[in-house]
């Protein structure tokens, strides 16, 4: 990320006479002054901080006398804010998504600076966000600038995906030259029949029956011919169509599946699902039917206007006198119709949204008795939905066909001229069918050919969004030689920083070292960064700075599929996918035989209650399967983990949601499970970690306390503190139980 | 489940209740003296009930209802030991009227910094390009080109009629009532109303 940007000639003038012979060590852009946008930028030297704006020096800061460096995110903008000698001051703003982690590293370069003089500036590997060419935002973590990606660019990539299916995808464009010769062919022949055959009937002289038939016999044949290329052609495209799609949609979710959880997050359900099914298919259609179409009907435009020019040059041109007009009209029709109809789109989804919102949230809804005024809501807004469908279909119905009239304008001159021609002797009855034909192949593509730009652009939206998840460099990568280790269990956190965003650190500076076989209870309030310590060892993310090794490597050098598979988790929340319990215990370790199952289940204490359901071990669950218990679904996750047999353990709030009896069970499980492991595990309520051999309590993303139980206690400090509170809600009679209870139900029907 | 976890949640938070939490105090001309800090920001001299005197030499306000009662209920709250975290809150102003007029401007200075929203006066373009939304418009704050990465979940109509786009880079706008655009500028957001 650029943190010397070339100040204006007036900037820098200003600066020289200002700072002198002070060396200038970062110089990065402002956006925002007073209610205007602007370009500023903010100089900063080894000694002082300057602010400028177009030649005029605004402020100068001596950054010695300066500390609390700090940007705060504000609405619309955020702000760096300095203190110098005890007085605050709003140092600049700037745009948040331009400059936020630029300032972020700024604050940590005044720091330095602020400690001492003249080290060199500091460097950083952030990469910049934007592109260099237009200044507008790349697409997350890509260096795709979507304005200024050339669309040649877009085909190119997809001509490259589709290789070992481009002879089959030939197939229809050769097809579609010999349907274009045929199509002219069929109205020359027909004219044929009428000049030589059909019109001399009203004469005197019989032409031969012999001939006729060979013309019928040809018609016949063309048609045939034409039909057996068509339902060739059609299977075809419906392999490679087929073949394309799962392709695409194969490398689409490899791609997916490779990337971080940070990035996935990032995006909705619904987002990635629409990736996956939706662009994939306006792709494969685009490539498969649209593409040759368009070459089909481009080509019978272009035959038929030069085999009119040598039929008759003035008939042509009667063609041509009513298309401009009419390609006015119908661009004008579609540009409108597209604005109308994206707006009816619009609502339409807004309903659909609201469903959605009320159905998941239906139990609120009743409990309440707002069931009225959500029908009433929901009047309203398909109200207006259907209003805006109604006024949109009215529009199309009434347009279109005067779309199609003013084109086929062309088509009654013709007549016209035509039937003159006729009557004067000067053209046959036959070329006038036959020129007619051909008018009618000028016409079709032309109205067809008017909503071509719209599929392009369908296509091109929707083959970008595929690239751009393509294209998306994972966060967190392989290095290019991974080790794989067997993991012993001991975990060293070595002056961790991690923030999800780099200027927000969720936890800083947390130095840990675990040994292996311990139990780790990490205690702390909300926010303090519990759950991040442990994304972190799980390497879902990756630290800023600092390092975490396990046995001594550091787990960026350790490929994830070593880590993971030898990590075992047992979340608050369990998710069990659709199957059978069976198929649930043995996710992790699909080999695993029926006896390591049941065994597992047994030490999970989840063995019993299997047995008691219908089906066993064989009970589907999940979305439309059996519903379990938050207890019962608890215990399948631990038998899982216990299958899994890792080295090193999490439990994130394993315990939270549980009555005391199935606690206990639990807890009794968890022991089983813990032996013999590295084990962290994160609990609310205290009695949860009685078997941890340390506690760690964070707080505000520092390492507060970590030492044994008794040792903390005697410290008499934040654990001392979180122990005595939670006694005292304790000692209150039937204190938290009720809501355990109602855990229980909620976690039962969920 | 969701409901347990808000509720451990809360138990958790009840917990600091030990450590030194500031109790908030509705803030009025006579226990709150705002002024104008040495920096350009503001300070508060808060006169507690038992005639204790606390200086803030920074204090940050918020709204509490930035769209529908910008000038009410605005929450003072301290700057946090810890970056990037709300400070504690001091008190609420219930109505900025209460306070004389200096104090009242004071405040807004604060407040149109921290709720940057130009308005925008005029559409010049709009293009959409692979699935983005690329604006250039006029606002009160200037001439400004932003992005929107899809404009029927980033521009946001209320009820009275006012609209406000959010784009990728953190940005926000206002446009207080699109009728009153000139007519291409009024086609070109219509749609997304």
């Amino acid at each position: 990320m650029k943190l010397m940007y070339e100040l204006s000639d007036a900037d820098r003038t200003a600066l020289e006479s200002a700072s002198g012979g002070e060396k200038l060590m970062y110089c990065v852009p402002y956006n925002i002054e007073g209610d205007r946008f602007v370009k500023g930028f903010l100089a900063i030297t080894d000694r002082k901080l300057y602010k400028l704006l177009n030649g005029e020096l605004l402020l100068s800061l001596p950054i010695a006398e300066s500390d609390d460096f700090r940007v705060e995110v504000m609405y619309g903008s955020c702000g760096f804010y300095v203190r110098t000698g005890g007085v605050s001051r709003l140092v600049c703003r700037f745009i948040s998504g331009r400059n936020l982690a630029r300032y972020s590293v700024i604050i940590r370069a005044c720091e330095i600076l602020a400690e001492q003089h003249g080290t060199d500036p500091i460097t950083n590997d952030l990469p910049e966000r934007f592109c260099p060419k237009c200044g507008r935002p790349y697409v997350n973590n890509t260096t795709i600038c979507p304005y200024c990606m050339d669309r040649m660019e877009v085909y190119r990539k997809m001509f490259a995906m589709t290789k070992g299916l481009r002879l089959m995808m030939c197939f229809p464009f050769i097809v579609a030259i010999f349907s274009v010769v045929f199509s002219f062919l069929v109205p020359w022949i027909e004219g044929q029949a009428v000049n030589e055959y059909l019109e001399p009937l009203s004469g005197t002289e019989r032409g031969s029956m012999a001939g006729f038939i060979l013309i019928v016999c040809a018609i016949v044949s063309i048609d045939l011919f034409q039909r057996a290329l068509g339902v060739i052609q059609s299977r075809c495209s419906a392999v490679s169509g087929n073949r394309f799609i799962m392709m695409m949609k194969n490398i689409l979710y490899e791609k997916l599946e490779s990337l971080s959880l940070s990035s996935l997050q990032r995006r909705s359900t619904g987002d990635l699902m629409g990736r996956v099914n939706n662009d994939t298919a306006v792709m494969q259609d685009f490539v498969t039917n649209q593409l040759p179409n368009i070459f089909v009907q481009s080509v019978s435009f272009l035959v038929a206007m030069v085999v009119m020019l040598v039929i008759n040059p003035v008939m042509c041109l009667f063609i041509f006198v009513p298309i401009p007009f009419s390609i006015f009209l119908i661009k004008k029709f579609w540009s409108t119709m597209d604005l109308k109809n994206r707006r009816g789109w619009n609502l339409e989804n807004k309903v659909n949204r609201q469903l959605q919102d009320i159905f998941s949230g239906i139990r609120v809804v009743k409990s309440f008795g707002q069931e009225k005024r959500e029908i009433e809501r929901f009047r309203q807004s398909s109200l207006r939905s259907a209003r805006q469908t109604e006024k949109n279909e009215m529009l199309f119905d009434t347009f279109f066909p005067i779309v199609t009239f003013a084109i086929r304008l062309g088509s009654y001159l013709i007549l016209l001229y035509g039937n003159i021609l006729l009557f004067d002797g000067e053209m046959q009855l036959g070329t006038l069918h036959q020129i007619n034909a051909y008018a009618n192949i000028v016409y079709s593509p032309l109205i067809w050919m008017t909503s071509v730009p719209r599929h392009i652009s369908r296509f091109l939206t929707s083959a970008s969004k595929v690239f751009e998840i393509l294209e998306e460099t994972p966060e967190v990568g392989d290095i290019s030689l991974p080790i794989d280790i067997r993991i012993h269990g001991e975990i060293n956190i070595k002056n961790v920083t991690f923030g999800y965003e780099s200027y927000n650190p969720v936890l800083t500076n947390v130095s840990v070292r675990i040994h292996p076989g311990e139990m780790i209870g990490i205690v702390g309030h909300s926010g303090s960064g519990k759950t991040t310590l442990i994304n972190l060892i799980m390497r879902l993310y990756d630290v800023n700075t600092g390092s975490i090794e396990i046995d001594g490597v550091n787990i960026k050098d350790i490929s994830q599929e070593a880590l993971r598979s030898q990590m075992g988790v047992v979340l608050q929340e369990t998710f069990l996918f659709a199957g059978s319990i069976r198929d649930n215990i043995a996710y992790a370790c699909p080999s695993a035989t029926d006896e390591m199952i049941i065994e597992a289940a047994k030490t999970a204490n989840a063995h019993d209650f299997i047995m008691d359901l219908p089906q066993g071990y064989d009970t589907v669950v999940g979305v439309s399967g059996y519903s379990l218990s938050g207890g019962e679904r608890q215990r399948i996750a631990i038998a899982r983990a216990i299958i899994h047999n890792p080295r090193i353990l999490i439990l994130d709030e394993a315990t939270a949601a549980l009555d005391t009896e199935t606690e206990k069970l639990i807890q009794d499980a968890l022991k089983k499970l813990i032996r013999n492991r590295t084990t962290l595990a994160i609990a609310h309520r205290l009695s949860t970690l009685r078997n941890a051999d340390r506690l760690l309590v964070l707080d505000h993303g520092k390492v507060a306390e970590f030492g044994t139980h008794t040792e903390l206690l005697e410290r008499k400090g934040i654990y001392y503190k979180l122990v005595m509170a939670q006694q005292k809600m304790g000692a209150i009679p039937g204190g938290g139980e009720p809501e355990k209870a109602a855990a229980k139900t909620s976690s039962a029907t969920a | 489940m969701n409901d347990t976890k808000k509720k451990d949640e809360l138990l958790d938070d009840d917990i600091p209740a030990l450590d030194d939490r500031r109790v908030s105090v509705p803030l009025t001309p006579e226990n709150a003296r705002f002024y104008r800090s040495e920096g350009g920001l503001i300070s508060l001299e808060l006169t507690a009930e038992d005639g204790e005197r606390e200086i803030f030499e920074r204090v940050a306000v918020y709204r509490a209802f930035p769209v529908t009662s910008p000038d009410e209920f605005l929450s003072v709250r301290e700057v946090s030991i810890i970056k990037n975290e709300h400070g504690q809150e001091i008190g609420m102003v219930r109505r900025l009227s209460d306070f004389d007029e200096p104090t009242q401007r004071l405040f807004l200075e604060e407040l149109d910094r921290r709720y940057f929203t130009p308005e925008i006066t005029k559409i010049n373009s709009v293009k959409e390009k692979f699935g983005y939304s690329y604006w250039d418009c006029e606002t009160t704050a200037g001439h400004i080109v932003f992005v929107l990465n899809n404009p029927f979940s980033n521009i946001r109509t209320l009820i009275d009629g006012k609209v406000f786009i959010n784009d990728i880079d953190g940005n926000c706008f206002t446009v207080p009532d699109p009728s009153k655009l000139d007519a291409s500028g009024y086609k070109k957001i219509e749609i997304y109303l």
